[in-house]
């Protein structure tokens, strides 16, 4: 599961929680690969995250490599502050681990790369 | 004009004639007078019936048969003996005035009819029916006539006149309001006729039908959930022709003072109906006959059913129909868990296998997106339409912008297939999406809500894709569709099986099995592959081939497929959908 991903789920759906939001993240094996690199692509994605999920869930599993804590100026023409948010969106990949609801503490399984978000019949 | 000139006028004109009716028909004319005769220059596509030509041409002799070429201005007629034939030809023809614009018809002798396919059924009954002649007598039918003596009325020149008694048969609702007995009852001089019958029936339904000559009735089914069976019908005052369909058209006549009775198949599974005309034709085991009509007055009776219809002829069935609506959430969910998400499960790699050609509108609308656009797919399978597998993209889609997109899926074998790919997925439920508010620009649901088995959970599913899209953002959904057949063409669905690729409209939709499958009390149809869908909510098999089974193993799939403008009548009430 990559940060990006992360960044956009939501545990909202379940019967007792008002916010959901942000998942917090258990991760037990991370991989960090290579991908292409396409400035044009970060620069255009940097609005629709939420900057602070991003950058604590990048932090809270030892993969921040540096990402600022915010968003710099004119970051479309920052190519190392590109190069540093791609990194954090899509080159960490959570293989093994759990997402943890902020209200409930229900626990969702990431497993082989797929986190499982499948609510029991009870919890919707 | 003189005989001579007549004679050779007609010569003349027939020559041509005949011609073009052998480069029609294939029929042969013959110098020789034989029993069969051609109307060269009038036919079905000029409003000409077999009623007027057997009215025409009866005069002559004893008649055999009648035919209408569909979409040809010719038609033809075959005596009993040659004779009447020739006398036929020397009177009627260039005079008869029966061609359009009341010009002569041309008559041309024929060696034999040509073949016709879509003949309508004489020499049998449909299964179910009955006839019996002479139900009543003359004085009866008087008695009964005067029962029901209804007012001239201009205004219902154009429809039957109708009334009923014990109950009214609501034409609006297509049944019978059971808690709204009629003050008036059958008449008790109508208990005469029970005493007569072999059966066991009381009826405590009546309604009486005035048809005028040129009135009919369209082709229908008596409603399942309103009555039992039998139903029983009394011709007073004039015979009429009825015609019964169900693959094929059988017509009756129904004598003066006969009585009907529609029972079993022919009640649940035949329509009938009386086509609008003055004159009707009709064929005995001798010959073919016509007659003119008088106004039939017909006594229809009937017992009320109590409950709901329980027959074995579900595609027509009412009550069948309306037991399927009546799915509830936990049922729902069980059906679609039996006969979607295990199915899934079991099937995944052969249906991963058999599903690799991205259909190209949706490419299409994959391509609109702008780089950095963030893209959700419902349903996503086994990642069909994902952007990295190489081979299929950048052959079929030449310049893609690059967007992300992550596929939400039910089955955890098709995510393990999917993410092997590469691709960046999760497991989710599309009733409860674990995804922010206006999070897409843009979502994609391919052949997924159509496995919901309510209209609810329908609703729900695309009302989530609504929430999780960014104002302004687009979704595609694709479900199968009720209807295989759109301009008279088939669909790829039905023609992707060779045989059908010949096959008649006929063969397609006669080819529903009966066969249902029960889940908890709701029984549903289970469909024959490559064919039209007869109804909303089906089974649909999966056959699954594998060198580990003996044989090949069936699964059931659910199906809600729609009908035109149903699944645009959901978004329309979802008011964030413009």
């Amino acid at each position: 599961m990559k940060l990006l991903t992360h960044n956009m789920l939501t545990s909202k759906c379940m019967k007792a929680v008002t916010v959901g939001y942000p998942l917090g993240i258990n991760a037990s094996d991370v991989r960090v690969s290579e991908v292409d690199f396409n400035p044009d692509f970060i620069a255009k994605i940097i609005p629709k995250v939420d900057w602070a999920v991003l950058w604590n869930a990048a932090e809270s599993i030892g993969q921040l490599e540096g990402l600022p804590k915010d968003i710099v100026e004119n970051y479309e023409n920052d190519h190392d502050f590109l190069k540093k948010a791609h990194h954090v969106l899509l080159e960490v990949d959570i293989i093994n681990g759990e997402l943890i609801c902020p209200e409930t503490g229900r626990k969702f399984p990431i497993s082989n790369g797929i986190p499982n978000l499948l609510l029991n019949e009870d919890e919707v | 004009m003189d005989s001579h000139k007549f004679i050779k006028k007609v010569t003349k004109k027939l020559r041509r004639l005949q011609y073009i009716l052998n480069k029609e028909t294939g029929a042969v004319s013959s110098s020789t007078p034989t029993q069969n005769l051609a109307i060269c220059n009038v036919g079905q596509i000029n409003g000409l019936t077999e009623a007027t030509i057997v009215e025409a041409f009866k005069q002559y002799g004893p008649l055999e048969r009648v035919l209408l070429i569909p979409g040809k201005s010719c038609a033809f007629l075959s005596y009993k003996s040659v004779v009447s034939a020739t006398r036929a030809f020397e009177d009627a023809n260039g005079k008869l005035n029966i061609a359009q614009d009341e010009k002569p018809a041309y008559l041309s002798y024929v060696e034999s009819l040509p073949e016709s396919k879509n003949d309508k059924i004489w020499d049998r009954l449909p299964p179910g029916l009955t006839i019996i002649e002479n139900f009543v007598t003359e004085a009866e039918e008087a008695m009964l006539l005067s029962l029901c003596m209804f007012e001239d009325d201009v205004n219902s020149m154009k429809h039957r006149q109708v009334k009923h008694y014990g109950y009214e048969f609501r034409y609006d609702i297509n049944n019978v309001d059971k808690d709204k007995p009629l003050s008036e009852k059958i008449p008790q001089e109508c208990d005469v006729l029970w005493r007569r019958l072999n059966i066991d029936f009381r009826p405590d339904q009546l309604t009486i039908n005035h048809y005028k000559p040129g009135q009919g009735i369209p082709a229908h089914i008596d409603t399942h959930s309103a009555f039992e069976d039998p139903i029983l019908s009394l011709s007073l005052n004039s015979a009429v022709v009825m015609e019964f369909k169900q693959k094929e058209t059988i017509c009756v006549l129904l004598p003066q003072r006969s009585l009907a009775i529609i029972s079993g198949e022919c009640r649940y599974d035949w329509t009938h109906a009386i086509i609008p005309r003055k004159y009707d034709f009709y064929y005995t085991s001798n010959e073919c006959n016509s007659f003119k009509r008088d106004t039939r007055v017909s006594f229809t009776f009937r017992k009320i059913l109590r409950g709901e219809c329980s027959c074995n002829y579900k595609l027509n069935c009412d009550s069948y129909a309306k037991n399927l609506e009546r799915i509830d959430h936990t049922l729902a969910t069980k059906l679609e868990s039996q006969h979607v998400h295990e199915v899934y499960e079991d099937i995944a790699g052969h249906f991963s296998d058999t599903r690799h050609k991205p259909w190209p509108n949706v490419l299409d609308f994959l391509k609109t997106f702008k780089t950095g656009s963030i893209l959700v797919d419902i349903g996503c399978g086994n990642g069909k339409y994902f952007g990295y597998n190489r081979e299929i993209f950048e052959t079929i889609v030449a310049r893609i912008n690059l967007i992300f997109q992550v596929g939400m899926d039910r089955s955890f074998k098709l995510n393990e297939l999917c993410k092997g790919r590469g691709f960046e997925i999760f497991t989710g439920n599309c009733l409860n999406l674990p995804l922010k508010n206006n999070t897409a620009d843009g979502v994609i649901s391919i052949a997924v809500i159509h496995h919901l088995a309510t209209k609810e959970r329908r609703l729900k599913a695309l009302t989530e894709i609504t929430r999780i899209l960014r104002p302004g953002g687009l979704a595609l959904i694709y479900v199968w569709a009720k209807q295989q057949m759109k301009n008279q063409e088939k669909s790829t669905y039905i023609k992707q099986d060779r045989k059908n690729r010949k096959s008649t409209d006929e063969e397609i939709r006669g080819a529903s099995t009966d066969e249902i499958f029960v889940v908890d009390g709701i029984s549903l149809p289970v469909h024959i592959n490559r064919t039209d869908f007869n109804h909303s909510d089906v089974l649909v098999p999966w056959k699954l081939k594998s060198e580990n089974l003996s044989k090949a193993q069936t699964f059931l799939r659910f199906y809600h497929v729609f009908e035109e403008g149903e699944l645009d009548n959901l978004c329309e009430e979802i008011p964030e959908i413009t």
